[in-house]
């Protein structure tokens, strides 16, 4: 350590500058890690980062699978961000959307032969509930039993996700469906209608929904006094307790929130692209949420922006397996670099690296 | 019917051996303050280079080798990230942990369904004769008794030595450890650094003995249940010991349960142990004193040397 | 308000393409739903892309992809490669079944091609293989092989195909050996676990099973662990003796090659149809594969004698009588069941001891 004549600190001001380039740093690392990639795979790295990088762009279906990626990563992690703020550390999400889809899949499945208009409507509310409800176990053992929410969340997931292979393997199962795990689809009044019908886009109002919240978090959190609370009640306890504010609503508040939102990205799955409950709803959207919350700083804004990012990367990255052959697995690779570089990157914002200053002993 | 037992309780020691090593290695990491949730990723890349050194060499030993350095390898990145840049520590063991399931998959990715010979199961004079505890404890691979004498070694570690001592007060109160002139950052590095071999070796032990194949995927979830267990065994060598053999059982339950006819859903037997970590933690956290005493105050904090 | 929405977010995604119709090559996607091993289900979808391949040279163009299993992303796959002008789609996975069929309908000059789906539409065809016909040999062979009497079973989840494969081998191993004790099974309730695969062998092999079927897990383990333990092993899908090299008795070996001619064929002939292809021995779709040099001559000669006799159609497993494991009789004296009610089987025959789950 003594040998490093380096240190980082704290940045007093942000640097916006850096909010700039932290994106750009992050982007040109991969590109470089990606080439080593693709020449060692002995595939074409031009073909595939231009896969990757530019052909989500191209083209109305590109946009549009980009959109439908980017709805739930931003939905959660517009929710999670509002307790990380408040340090309140919900890993949880994964759960929570599966049993809002399934609290939420009740409805079509229940009625699936006698749809009314306000199905869709009723989902996302039981969607809501059913998050709200998962995610309401760790705020109690919280709050009452001061067990850690990480761990509780953390298991919470597995349990849905066994929950959710009960109700299709058993109650929920397709009575048609020759014994196959999965649900009825859900009639057409149980699904977002599309943005642009009868084509191959499959982009829906979902994203209209995401957008809005997006909305509303960025007016919580810039201007309403809760907002302000929960953030001073993360960041300073005692100054949050003077002005009133509890350390156990903060739990609730962030946890029930939280859960709300991963639950309505549920039901945007399967009230969307899906159509109906199956073993696997979500491909890692609760996990990649967090960071994708992290990545947005946090912030509502930040968070739209990164969320369509993380979408692009997804949808260029799987493009490029099938337009420039790259190998099937190394989709998983290059996001895990991306997230592992912005996390990098993004330090530069809050710290720099400056020359120690002089000592005695080195 | 004694001989499914007999295979239920024999089978727990091995099924709960992978849990055992990636969950001591995570005690420690915790210990110092630091929680690692790539552990899922790292089990999955330790049993990739595992399965591939072991394939091409014929040679379990340097499967372990492999994949227990290819762990710590990306540790690397995730000290990085926690220790010099200060990255939130759940970001980063989360984006870690899908880079070495990446990885994994990517690097084994000719290795798909190749299968190799499992470990030879050791018989012991006189102990395996004994009826029942025999065939039941002293009928194993080499790796669970290795994996049985860590844990002593690791439990004496903790409570005996002045490394011990250090890692637990860094992971109390790194600023006093600071004061009192400890190195938080080299300890923390160390412990993180040992928590990642010991994920590695737990992959490794699944892709070469346990079921001896790569397959892309095979550690589903084992990771999270290493995690479960610290919690569950409330952060105490021998309670994480007994724990693993516990879930061990859990996970081989439901042939017990076919074998007698008894409907049991298997989701249910399948969320057991992450039921039963979340019943612990709350009884053990309810009581705030008794939590204290083994639970890191700083898990989950980073810190930055000040001034 | 909305409208302009819609009008303004329509504006935004204008470019959308339709499929064009390409003359020729015909183009192929393929999608394979995992990582493609050495034997199993994977291997074999890959396999019969093989030989179609062969078969068709430069009058198609194939973009094959693995490790698509069923979620959104893969409907984003197949979203893709029919906005690139692909003209036949072929789905490895049963979940990629709605999203097909969905596509289908949007796409009327598209035709996807499925395997194991249960609906049909003018351009969705689907295709099975009558798995259970070399099971009724594979189990003779087991038959044969058992020296204790004793067969264990490793299997998937129950669904209709499972129990039909299930019940022919054990007819099967019934129909050349009298002294057969209860057949034992173990049921993964899950399409991946290789270690719960490992540990279920091994648990049967305590029991006292001496030949262990291996019935769509999703990996090699179970096969390997046979193996390993020295006991015969019996596998659905592939010829096995590449993991089992001592220890396999035989294989269920799925060609799905000449179903896939016989589709593409028929769409460049212009008589496609969406209508489901259930093909058998008859076919070349099934054989028997890995046979025990263990096996006496005489024994292997009855094997390959009715395979025959299946192929020429006087021989049928599920023929009558036929009593399940409540001693109901389900199929007749005389009586054979017919496809429809192979299809969707729901009972397990007397001599197989388990409890269907959940």
């Amino acid at each position: 350590m003594s040998v490093w004549p380096f240190e980082i600190v704290a940045r007093t001001e942000r640097s916006s500058r850096m909010l700039f380039v932290v994106p750009v740093l992050t982007v040109v690392l991969t590109v470089i890690c990606a080439t080593i990639m693709f020449t060692v795979t002995g595939n074409d790295a031009g073909t595939a980062l231009y896969s990757i990088f530019v052909e989500p762009f191209l083209d109305a279906y590109g946009i549009s699978e980009v959109l439908i990626k980017a709805s739930p990563l931003i939905i959660i992690a517009q929710g999670l961000a509002i307790g990380f703020r408040a340090r309140v550390w919900n890993i949880g999400a994964e759960g929570q959307l599966t049993i809002g889809a399934i609290f939420a899949s009740l409805i079509p499945i229940y009625w699936v032969d006698q749809p009314f208009s306000l199905m869709l409507p009723s989902m996302i509310v039981a969607a809501g509930l059913g998050g709200v409800a998962w995610a309401a176990i760790a705020a109690l053992l919280r709050t009452r039993f001061n067990a850690s929410e990480i761990i509780v969340t953390l298991m919470l997931n597995q349990i849905a996700a066994q929950v959710l292979l009960y109700v299709i393997n058993g109650p929920l199962k397709d009575p048609r469906g020759f014994s196959f795990p999965q649900s009825v689809s859900f009639p057409p009044e149980a699904l977002y209608p599309l943005i642009v019908e009868g084509g191959l886009l499959r982009v829906n109002y979902s994203i209209i929904l995401t957008l809005a919240l997006s909305a509303v978090a960025w007016v919580f959190v810039a201007h309403s006094f809760s907002g302000y609370r929960l953030h001073v009640g993360g960041v300073a306890p005692a100054a949050a307790r003077y002005a009133g504010f509890s350390a156990n609503r903060a739990v609730w508040l962030s946890l029930l929130i939280g859960g709300a939102c991963a639950g309505l990205a549920g039901v945007g799955e399967i009230a969307g692209p899906i159509g109906r409950l199956q073993p696997i709803l979500s491909p890692g959207y609760g996990f990649a949420a967090i960071i994708v919350a992290f990545l947005g700083a946090l912030t509502p804004i930040g968070i739209v922006l990164a969320g369509f990012f993380m979408a692009v990367i997804y949808v260029g990255t799987d493009g490029a397996v099938l337009s420039a052959g790259i190998p099937s697995s190394a989709p998983m690779v290059l996001q895990g670099l991306i997230l592992v570089f912005y996390l990098m990157a993004y330090t530069l914002v809050n710290y720099q690296l400056r020359r120690k200053p002089g000592r005695m002993r080195a | 019917m004694t001989n499914t037992l007999i295979f239920i309780l024999a089978g727990a020691f091995s099924t709960a051996t992978p849990l055992l090593l990636a969950a001591m290695g995570e005690l420690v990491a915790e210990k110092s303050g630091v929680i690692n949730l790539s552990i899922e990723g790292m089990m999955a890349l330790g049993a990739a280079i595992a399965f591939m050194i072991a394939y091409q060499s014929g040679s379990h030993a340097l499967g372990f080798l492999g994949g227990g350095l290819a762990s710590v390898a990306l540790s690397l990145i995730f000290s990085t990230l926690v220790l010099v840049l200060n990255a939130n520590q759940v970001a980063s063991g989360l984006a870690v942990g899908i880079l070495g399931l990446g990885l994994s998959a990517f690097l084994a990715r000719s290795f798909e369904s190749l299968t190799i010979i499992s470990l030879e199961k050791l018989d012991i004079p006189i102990l395996t004769a004994l009826p029942l505890i025999g065939p039941v404890a002293f009928h194993q691979d080499v790796v669970v008794y290795l994996g049985l004498g860590l844990a002593v070694a690791l439990a004496s570690f903790m409570s005996k030595t002045r490394g011990g001592l250090i890692l637990r007060v860094v992971g109390e109160d790194p600023h006093i450890a600071h004061s009192l002139g400890f190195k938080v950052l080299r300890t923390r590095f160390l412990a993180i650094s040992f928590g990642a071999a010991m994920a590695g070796l737990a992959g490794a032990y699944a892709s070469t003995v346990l079921t001896p194949l790569w397959s892309d995927g095979m550690i589903i979830g084992r990771g999270w249940i290493a995690l479960a267990l610290v919690v569950f065994g409330t952060w105490r060598v021998f309670r994480i010991l007994l724990g693993a053999y516990m879930f061990g059982l859990a996970l081989l339950a439901d042939l017990a349960v076919q074998s007698l006819g008894i409907r049991i859903p298997s989701q249910l037997l399948t969320s057991a142990p992450y039921v039963m970590t979340i019943i612990v933690l709350t009884v053990v956290s309810k009581d705030a004193l008794r939590i204290k005493l083994n639970a890191p105050i700083s898990l989950g904090e980073n810190y930055k040397p000040s001034k | 308000m909305k409208n302009l929405l819609k009008s303004v977010t329509a504006a935004l995604l204008i470019g959308l393409s339709t499929p064009a119709l390409a003359d020729d090559p015909l183009k192929i996607g393929f999608i394979i739903p995992n990582a493609i091993g050495q034997i199993g289900w994977d291997y074999e979808l890959n396999r019969g892309l093989d030989v179609m391949k062969e078969h068709f040279g430069d009058k198609i163009e194939v973009t094959a992809v693995d490790s698509v299993g069923e979620g959104p992303d893969a409907t984003r796959v197949m979203t893709r490669l029919v906005a690139q002008g692909t003209n036949v789609l072929f789905l490895g996975s049963f979940g990629h079944m709605n999203d097909g069929l969905a596509l289908a309908k949007q796409n009327p000059g598209l035709a996807v091609i499925h395997a194991g789906g249960y609906m049909n539409d003018t351009n969705f065809a689907t295709y099975a293989v009558r798995h259970y016909e070399g099971a009724y040999l594979a189990g003779m062979a087991a038959g044969y092989a058992t020296k204790d009497g004793q067969l264990g079973i490793v299997a998937a989840f129950p669904l209709p195909e499972v129990l039909g494969i299930m019940n022919s081998y054990v007819l099967g191993a019934q129909s050349v050996n009298p002294g057969l004790k209860d057949v034992k099974v173990i049921w993964l309730n899950s399409w991946y676990d290789p270690a719960r695969e490992r540990a279920s062998t091994e648990s049967l092999i305590a029991e006292g099973s001496d030949v262990i079927f291996s019935l769509f897990p999703g990996t090699t383990s179970t096969v390997a662990t046979a193996e390993e333990k020295g006991v015969y092993v019996v596998a659905t899908l592939s010829d096995i003796t590449p993991v089992a090299p001592t220890k396999h008795l035989a294989g269920i070996q799925a060609n799905f090659g000449p179903i896939y001619i016989n589709l593409v064929q028929s769409i460049l002939d212009h008589t496609f149809e969406g209508k489901d292809t259930f093909a058998g021995i008859k076919d070349g779709a099934v054989e028997i594969a890995s046979l025990s040099p263990d096996l006496t001559a005489d024994q292997k000669a009855a094997i390959l004698a009715k395979q025959e006799e299946i192929r020429a159609g006087s021989f049928a497993p599920f023929t009558g009588p036929i009593t399940d494991n409540t001693g109901a009789e389900v199929v007749a004296a005389g009586a054979s069941l017919d496809d429809g009610a192979i299809k969707s089987m729901a009972f397990i025959v007397k001599g197989i001891d388990t409890t269907l789950p959940n």
